[in-house]
Order: structure tokens, then sequence, then C-alpha cells
């Protein structure tokens, strides 16, 4: 992908696809798959598709989406994706009602945020390493806890409804999760775009520096971001148990690439290159489309985790490269 | 002084480049001469690194020649340019911080057998060249890291004569060096001269050009305006060729009736920094601080923004006693800070205008959390049109405007907050000349409106042509307080080298 | 018209006061370094007294042999950190370098079972490794992705890569080579750990003795320094990339070795990959990632397994009491360098 600097027609042509390279994309990928596959376009599929690999993921994004707006990282989301779905499971399990295992899971996920803010804020570390620190000690933890990895399964019984009524209901038509979700999203929107807090989180991730010279509670404001960040992957833990009625160890690390990802390909939709909500949600839909995809043109799951990698690297690359060219 | 003409070695002519609109360079001329020291002056923006960093082979030019040891050169590189013998002392000290100095020194020449270094033999042999050149002893195996800054100068030259330099181009070599430290660079300089060596000295100091330089070249608006013999021009005469306006005018004239006390300092005290200051800016009045690095001016300002913590004494605030820890509390009680490194701690470049403007004072255009973005750019059209911020239009990248216009960015940050008290450190460095101006005028302005003012600045002439008052710091105690005809270059360097301490008394 | 600007002058009392400070600092930094080498010993110390059998030479070259995978791994690791330079979030890392040795393992293997030889085999599996490596260097060099983000979106490329290749079975494999590397000994010393050895001393002449290592150093340290002496910085930092591919390839040959088979879950390496380059680094004066410290600290994360499965502590708290060291070390290095720095 090299393009000579100065030819001014190649600039808008460059112009042109760094604004709609992702929609572009977009639109080939969804009328290949159509053709390829008489199933995709199908009501069913792409309901499917939203229900099943968009919420949970898109909740765990635009957590870090508010993160690496702040110039972070948060490595350990997988930790509080399973920190609260194995709280969440192991008090139902033991007999405690939903509300308290919501409750309880959201705790486990909101002391992992805390950590992360604790080491980051007050001990100096930067993201990647605390997070990274994290990361290591939750899927110890989480061995420990289970015996060096053993799921727990609650399929029947009164677990399960409680489960159900997470997963199962819905609104108008509209499954529980789903609303969950246009919730999550219209509020991290409104923070990350409209709030005071959210201007405060974009001028530390473009100049530390300044936001500190500008009167901004620095180390307030970056706690209150990885706490959050935790506290949405908690809920897709929460999710995901819910809707599997079981607890997997380590399985929350599966939506790490995913995340970062989505919100990296959310980036080259804006003008100035930043994580936006719109842009995560479209990443998601993107990546999530695409897994769909490979799977209805007979692709097993293998070449999926391939196929994905490639379109995360493609995708980052037209973003850094074009990145490169406008400066 | 030689009168023989001396023999060039590097010699560029006609050299023009274009960024997009921008006429960096219009046939420019260089004529660096053996056995000779060249000052190469000029504002910031006349050219002057423009054609440094095209004779280092950075910048490649639209036209013109360059011919190096009588041999015309087409295409010029960094590796090329140092195989032909012209080094760099970049004004950024180049050096890896983890390297030891032998490391440093012969870093990209390494001595050794085959691939393998001999790392004795390199702290031995830059460890020689430091002692020969500048009668210096460093323990060996020292990192650069744990070097001073002048240390590190010192470094980076032995890096060239290693390399046996025949022409060596010192970009503000001094910037950072104490008065000792200059005068044996000075030496070291005159000393590799009469080797026969060809030296290029670009400085802002122009009693340093007085001194060291055997001609000085000119630079203004992308060309060559002249080369004079600084013993036979006056350093006033050198100014006039590379200012096009009148020195006189860069000082707007004003007129404001002082009002009461705003900031009041009593008894302040930083350990390791300063101790018992005491000062009062009062509501329309411009007070001027200044001191040699490590005086203890510039910790003076960064306690009255919370930058560090004063360990004893009182800031007070219209009346009311400020308990100063962190920028945080201090924005909050009213005080503005323009730092002095404004990429880093001023304006965030990937930053709106609008974003940057109202950074201090979202709280005035939001309610219940949310930004009223009608009321936000309201107020952020006020500003820009007030200052005449020169940019397409507010939601434009602070990135995409000229470095003076960046600074009004940053000053307006604080006006949208209505802030009493501002404190100023090194607001015009690296800003052209008219931007200076505009700067100057907004001070006024700012204390036409009551406001009390503080301008920390090592520019004397700006100090004295701005300011009511100016207080020098000397060895962390306050030296003087000068106003009025007492207040003169002169006299404020006096007081600042220790050399006199007192003009007008102390101020309660 | 005189003095326009000011200078500092004859400052004896400035002076003091920064070297005074930088004293400080190299006495701080020093402090650290010893307290995190005192808790390493302390740890050792611990496990020499309480757990039975540690000392003992079967153990210890047992656990070298261990290490030999873990080792060449993290030398791969610390060559890219080196050339990168070790700001975390933009400076050199490879997220990819265990997925890739298990990519490799798995082409090793499946060659072998597919009755091509040793030689052909191994040279495919470096071939596959190094072209892995420099799909990382053409996404950071060439196309600057951040090092974190490509590498990770290459790590899913090979581990997708490894099981759609071995449709995530354990491939089973012998050859002479792999015997050997079995059950061949010298002086009493088994061949896997002659491995480490030999692969240590290559490595550690190449970084630490050349003037190639010395630039190395030079380009992560201060591009822009290595660049204004003349140094092709893109060079350099795609050569580590393409190194620690190569690490990867040897250490595959090694993990087939030891299991006889490629196996999946390579992966999971690599956060001990990534704690040996990261330790390591306060095993060095200049506190930065040395081949040195990072055998050290993969010896010593391979005793700190070694020593909880003699003591019957359970061996998933290997991982908290990395990531705890981690953190550790971290914080008392940012402790030591104080406010200097960008946060």
């Amino acid at each position: 992908m090299s393009v000579s600097a100065n030819d001014s027609s190649k600039m808008n042509l460059r112009a042109f696809l760094a604004k709609y390279s992702v929609l572009i994309a977009f639109a080939a990928i969804v009328i290949f798959f159509a053709v390829a596959s008489p199933t995709f376009l199908t009501p069913a599929n792409l309901f499917n598709v939203l229900v099943n690999n968009v919420v949970m993921l898109a909740i765990v994004a635009l957590g870090l989406t508010i993160v690496i707006s702040s110039g972070g990282i948060d490595l350990s989301v997988g930790v509080s994706v399973d920190m609260a779905s194995m709280v969440f499971v192991m008090l139902l399990a033991t007999g405690y009602s939903g509300v308290v295992g919501v409750g309880g899971g959201l705790g486990a996920a909101l002391i992992v945020g805390i950590l992360n803010a604790i080491l980051i804020t007050r001990l100096n570390i930067s993201p990647f390493l605390a997070t990274l620190g994290v990361l290591f000690i939750g899927q110890s933890t989480q061995q420990l806890a289970t015996s060096g990895g053993q799921p727990i399964y609650l399929t029947s019984g009164y677990a399960a409804d409680q489960f159900n009524a997470i997963a199962r209901t819905d609104l108008f038509g509209v499954p529980t999760p789903v609303i969950v979700l246009v919730v999550v999203a219209v509020a991290v929107h409104v923070l990350l775009h409209r709030s005071v807090f959210g201007r405060y989180v974009q001028a530390m991730g473009a100049q530390p520096g300044v936001a500190w010279y500008s009167g901004i509670r620095v180390p307030r404001e970056l706690s209150m971001v990885h706490v959050l960040c935790a506290l949405l992957a908690g809920v897709t833990g929460i999710l995901l148990s819910a809707t599997v009625k079981s607890y997997v160890p380590l399985s929350g690390n599966a939506f790490l690439l995913d995340a970062i990802g989505a919100t990296f390909i959310g980036t080259t939709l804006s003008r100035e290159r930043k994580p936006s909500v719109i842009g995560t949600l479209l990443g998601v839909l993107l990546l999530a489309i695409v897994k769909n995809g490979l799977l209805l043109v007979g692709w097993n799951f293998y070449w999926q985790q391939v196929g994905i990698g490639v379109l995360v690297f493609l995708v980052l690359a037209a973003s850094f490269g074009l990145r490169r060219a406008s400066h | 002084m030689q009168t023989a003409k001396r023999e060039i070695a590097v010699s560029m002519t006609d050299i023009s480049k274009r960024f997009g609109p921008v006429r960096a360079l219009e046939n420019a001329n260089l004529q660096i001469a053996r056995g000779s020291i060249l000052g190469l002056v000029g504002q910031n923006g006349a050219g002057k690194s423009t054609i440094i960093k095209v004779l280092a082979g950075i910048i490649k030019p639209d036209s013109g020649t360059i011919v190096i040891n009588g041999e015309t050169v087409t295409s010029l590189s960094p590796a090329s340019v140092e195989k032909l013998g012209v080094h760099f002392i970049h004004q950024d000290r180049l050096l890896v911080p983890t390297a030891t100095v032998g490391e440093a020194v012969f870093l990209g020449h390494e001595i050794g057998f085959g691939p393998f270094v001999s790392r004795r033999a390199m702290e031995r042999k830059a460890a020689d060249l430091l002692k020969r050149f500048f009668g210096m002893e460093l323990p060996a195996g020292t990192l650069v890291k744990d070097l001073t800054t002048a240390q590190q100068k010192v470094v980076q030259i032995t890096r060239a004569l290693a390399q046996k330099a025949s022409v060596l181009v010192l970009d503000e070599p001094t910037a950072a060096l104490v008065k000792r430290e200059v005068d044996s660079l000075f030496d070291v300089l005159r000393r590799l001269r009469d080797d026969g060596i060809a030296v290029v000295f670009i400085s802002h100091y122009m009693q340093e050009i007085e001194k060291l330089c055997d001609r000085v070249t000119v630079m203004r608006n992308g060309t060559d305006v002249g080369t004079v013999d600084p013993r036979e021009t006056s350093i006033d005469a050198i100014i006039s060729m590379m200012i096009a306006r009148d020195v006189g005018e860069m000082f707007p004239k004003r007129s404001v009736t002082l009002g009461a006390p705003v900031l009041e300092v009593a008894n302040l005290r930083l350990g390791g920094g300063f101790e018992n200051i005491g000062f009062n800016v009062r509501a329309g009045e411009i007070v001027g601080l200044t001191g040699l690095l490590g005086s203890g001016a510039k910790e003076i300002v960064q306690c009255l923004f919370g930058l560090k913590t004063a360990d004893g004494g009182s800031i007070t605030v219209e009346g009311k006693q400020l308990a100063l820890s962190t920028p945080v509390k201090a924005v909050r009680d009213g005080i503005a800070m323009l730092p002095e490194d404004r990429r880093a701690h001023g304006v965030a470049l990937g930053l709106s205008v609008r974003e940057n403007i109202s950074l201090a004072s979202l709280r005035r255009y939001s309610k219940s959390g949310l930004v009223s973005r009608n009321s936000e750019n309201q107020a952020v059209d006020g500003l820009i049109k007030e200052l005449s911020i020169k940019t397409p239009h507010r939601d434009a990248l602070v990135r995409e405007l000229s470095g003076g216009n960046q600074q009004k960015v940053a000053i307006a940050k604080w006006l949208s907050c209505q802030s009493r008290v501002y404190v100023l450190d090194e607001p015009t460095v690296a800003v052209d000349v008219g931007a200076k101006v505009e700067i100057y005028n907004l001070l006024n302005r700012l204390s036409g409106e009551g406001a009390a003012i503080l301008l920390l600045s090592s520019d004397l002439l700006e100090l004295v042509g701005v300011c009511d008052r100016v207080l020098v710091v000397y060895r962390g105690r306050l030296a003087g307080t000068f106003s009025g005809p007492s207040m003169n270059s002169d006299a404020l360097l006096a007081a600042s080298s220790g050399a006199r301490s007192n003009a007008d008394g102390m101020a309660a | 018209m005189s003095a326009t600007t000011l200078h500092t002058e004859a400052g004896a009392s400035d002076e003091t006061r920064t070297t005074g400070k930088s004293a400080g600092r190299r006495f701080a930094t020093l402090v650290v370094r010893l307290g995190a080498i005192a808790a390493f010993a302390a740890i050792m110390a611990y496990f020499v007294v309480f757990a039975p059998g540690f000392t003992s030479t079967f153990n210890l070259i047992n656990v070298v042999e261990q290490s030999a995978i873990l080792g060449v791994l993290a030398y791969g690791m610390t060559s890219v950190i080196i050339g990168g330079g070790s700001d975390v979030t933009e400076g050199g890392i490879d997220l990819s370098i265990a997925a890739n040795m298990g990519l490799c393992a798995a082409v090793y293997a499946t060659l072998l079972s597919m009755g091509y030889g040793d030689f052909l085999s191994v040279l495919a599996a470096i071939a596959v490794g190094m072209a892995v490596g420099a799909l990382n260097a053409l996404a950071v060099v060439g196309l600057g992705i951040l090092p974190l983000l490509a590498t990770l979106a290459v790590l899913n490329v090979a581990a997708g890569m490894e099981l759609t290749l071995t449709q995530n079975t354990v491939v089973g494999a012998s050859s002479p080579l792999l015997g050997f590397l079995v059950s061949g000994s010298f002086l009493g010393i088994s061949a896997l750990a002659w491995a480490l050895i030999v692969f240590s001393a290559i490595i550690i002449a190449i970084i630490h003795g050349t003037a190639f290592g010395l630039r190395l150093y030079a380009v992560g340290g201060h591009p822009e320094a290595a660049r204004a002496a003349g140094l092709s910085v893109p060079f350099y930092v795609s050569f580590t990339y393409v190194l620690s591919g190569f690490c990867a390839a040897v250490a595959s040959v090694l993990t087939v070795s030891r299991l006889s088979a490629s196996t999946p879950g390579s992966g999971e390496l690599l956060l001990s990959v990534l704690a040996a380059a990261l330790l390591g680094t306060v095993f060095s004066r200049r506190f930065v990632p040395t081949m040195g410290g990072t055998l050290l600290s993969v010896l010593f994360i391979g005793l700190l397994a070694n020593g909880f499965q003699l003591l019957n502590v359970s061996s998933y708290w290997v991982n908290g009491v990395q990531g705890a060291l981690i953190l550790l070390v971290v914080a008392i290095t940012s402790f030591a360098r104080g406010s200097e720095g960008s946060r």
C-alpha cells in the first residue's frame, strides 16, 4: 500500500477510502455472503447473529472503547468477564437469588476494575503492564477456585430459571440481552461524546499533560475509566453465564482480541481516527457477520480464527497505513 | 584576525525549498570557510534550521547547488554527509540515555575486531578524547542519563571529533549550559578553528555571537540578507537586519491604574528550591519574575500552580488563603497557567480548537454533567474572534495551527475560565515576532481588565518592555525588585548573577 | 545594547543540586534493583531449606531442561523489546511468539509424520517461523501498526493456522534429531540442556558482544539518536521480529522433542515468556532488558514452578505469583524513577 504523497487526486481518493473503507468493506462482505449462502440474509439468521455474536462482544468492546479513548488499554477484560460469571454462577449454585447473583457478579468485576485503577493511578504502572499482571492473577484465582479449571454447569432447577429470566425473556419481542446492549450503548455514547467526563477522557487520551495542567483530576477520571470498563465486561460475564447456563473458567479471554479489533475498526470511521461508540458497534457487527458468514459457507471454527485474524490485521494495516500517509 | 582568503569547505548557493504554499528558502546562500567560526542568526522561521537541514541531508532542496570540499554534491543523506566530514550537534541531545559514554561516542563507528566490539577500548578512547579536548574526567562506564545537560552536550561534540569532523555545525549549543561551561565550550571551538576546522554556530544569544564568531550570516524570510564581521558591525545593526520592523515597536505602550493586591505571597519556602519569598501582584499589574536556571524562579511559579507543594508560607488570592497541592486546586481557585512546554502541557494537538479552549471551563457550559454544545460554541467563537486566532473553523485540530496561534488557544483556555491571576512561564519561546507582539497586546488587555499577571521569563528585553515591576531571584532568594528607570537589562542581569543585591528594596 | 537574555551563571549551587539529585536517583535505583534480587534470592533460599530434593543435581538439570523452551522464546521476546524500546504500549513486543511456536511445531510434526526427513522438516519449521516474524515486521515497520496490536492479530492468524493444520489434535512425531534431543547427553548434561546453553551463548555473544547488538540497543533506546548516527532503524527493528520468529521455530523443535508430539495449547506459554523478558530488566544496571537477565529470570520462573511442585503447592499459584512479581517489579521501578518520564 504505498502511495506517493504529492499527487492531490490520489490524496482525495485516499481521503475517501480512509473515510469509507470500513463501510465499503462492510457492504462488499455482506454482498459476498448473501450471494455465497442463501441463508445468510434471512431474518432468522441475522437475528441469531445479533443475539449470539453481537451483544456480548459489543458490551465488552464498548468498555474497551472508553479505555482506549483515554489513551490506555485493558488486557484484563477477560478476567472481569470471568470473575463476574464465576461469582454469579457460584452464588446461584449455593441458592442465592438472581438479584444477589447479579449484584455479586458485578461486584467481582468492580473489584477487578478498582485493582486496575489502583495499580495505574496510585502505583503509576502503565495500563498495559498493570492489566497484564491482573490478567495473570485473575487466571490463577480462577484455577485455584475451580480446582484447575472445572466448569460449573447449572442446566436445570432453580438456577436455570434465573438464567432464563435474564437470557430468554423479551420485551415487546426484543430479547432482554439486546435491550441491555441498547441501554449500554446509549449510555456510553452520551458519556463519551456528550458529557464533561467524556471530554476529559478524550483530553487524557490526546495529551495527559494538558489535561493535568487544565485542572482535570486525571487520576480520578482514569480510575473511573477502568472501573467502567471492568463493570461493562462484568455485564457480559452475567449475560454469558445466563446464556450458556454455566461458568467455564478462562473463557473471557476470547473477547479480548475481538474487542480490540472492533474498537480499532471503529477508529477508521472517524475523521480524527478516534474510538467512538458507533464505530465500535459497526466493528463488532462486521466481525460478527464475517464469523457467521464463514460458518455458513462451510469454514470450520479453526479457519474462522484465521479469517478474523487476517481481517483485523488488514483493518489495522489500513487504519495505521492511512494515518501514517496523512501525516 | 586573518585577512587571507580562507578556503571554502562548504558552499551552498541559490538554495530554494517550498513546503506547499510556504517558501521556506528562496535563493539562500551559505559559505562556510575552513579555520573560522561562522555565526548563523535569524528569527524563528527565517530559514536557519531549514538550510541546516538541507545540508544535513534531512530535507531535499527544490533547487540550488551544494559544493562540499570542492565537489558538487547532488544528493545528500545523513549518512553520506557524515562521510564527507560534516557533523551536526543537534539542539536536542541525540544520545541514547542507557548507553555508556564510550558507547555513545562511538555508536555507528565502534572499535573492535570483526563484528565484535571492545567496550574497554571504547571507554578508554572516549575518556582520552574528553580529557584532551575538554579536560573532563568521568568515572569509567558512566551512563549518558546520569550526566548533566552540559556533559551530554560535550559528549555529543566529542562524538563528532572522534570521527575527524572537518565541518562542525552546532545548533543552539549553549541553551542549557552554565556560564563556565559556555566559556570552556568556546575555548574548545576556538581551538578547533585554529586546527583548521570550519565551525558553524547557530544561536539566539547575540553577545555569544559577538564574542565567538569571525563572521555572521543573517537570514530573514528564507534568504540570507548579508554576511558581516561582528567586530565591525554592532549587535543593534545585526538585529535590525534580522527584524524588518523597528525594535521599539515590539512592546506596545499601555496605561492602567493599579488596583488592590490580588495575589499575595508571603514567606514561601520550598526545600532545595527557595526560601523567604514574599511579593504581591495588584489588579492590573504585570510583574516580571526572572532568575538563572536553578535559581528557584521556576519553582516559585510551579508552587503557585500546585505543580509543587511549598513547604511553608502562604499564597493568598483576593484575601483567600490557598492550599495548593495540585493544579486541580489552583484552577478552581482562579489561577491560570501558561506552561513553558506548550505541546506537552499547553494545548492538545490532537484535539480541536473548541475542545482545547473549553477544556478548563467545561462546567460552565454543562448541565448535570452534559455539555451544552450551543453555549460552548458561542463562548469559543467569541474567544476565537476576540483573540483573532487564525483557524479555519472552531473544529479544526490545533495541530494545524501555527505556533503563535496555538499559544493563543492556550491563553483562550484560561480566558473562558475568567481567572483572576495569570501565571505565564516563558510564553514567547519559539513564537515568531508577529505573534509575540500579539501576545504582549493580549497581556496588556488582560491587565487592563484588572487581572494580576506574573510573567516568568529569561528574555530581559521582554521583561523590561512589558512589566511594571521585575522580581529577580538569585540562589533561592529574592535578590531585588526593579521598576521605573532602575529596571533595565543590565541591572536585571547583574542582580540575577548575584553581582548587585537590591535596587528598590524588597516588596512587602 | 548589552545582554538581552539570561544564561545560567557560575552556578556552583545549581550543579551540586543536579548531581545530588541524580546521585539520589541512582541510589534509589540501586536499592530497588538489589531489593528485587534479594527477594528472588529469599524465595530460592526458602526452597533450598524447605523443598525436599530442590538442590539435587538431577532436579536442577531437570529445571534447566524444562527452561530450555521458555528460554529460547524469551530471547526472541527480549530482542524485540531491546530493538523496539521498552515503552510497553508504543514499544516493541511480540505477542505472537508462543502461537508462532505452536504453528512451527505443528508444521514440523506434521511433515515428520508425512515421512519427510529431519532436514526438510526443520527447515520448513524455521521458514514458517521466520515468515510469521517477517509478517510482524511488515506490520510494525512497514505499516506502522502498534506492535501490541499487530502481533495480537498475527497471534490469532498463527493460532488459527495451527488449529487448521492439526485439527486441534496431538500429532505424534519421532525422528533421529528428536531421539537425540531426548536421550543424548554430553558430560552428563542432556542434549536439551545443551541446546539452551549453546543457544544462550550464541545470542549473548551477538547481542552483548557485537557492534550489531550495541546498535540494536541504540535503536530501541533512542531511535532519533540512532538515526542521527546513520543507522537504519527499520532494518534493526525488522530484524528483531524475524529473530523472534526464528526463536519460535527453534523452540518448536525443542517442544516437539520434549513431548514427542506437537500439542495444542502452546499459546499459554506467552504469559511466562513476557514475565521472563520483563523481570529480566532488574538484573541490569541500566534497567534495560538483557539476554543474561532474561536467562536468570527464566531459570527463576523454572525454579519457582519446580519449588512449588516439590512443596506440593498447587501449580495454579505459579501464574498468580508471576503476575504479582511483574506488578511488584514494575511498581518499584516506576517509584525509583520518580516523576521522570511521561506519566
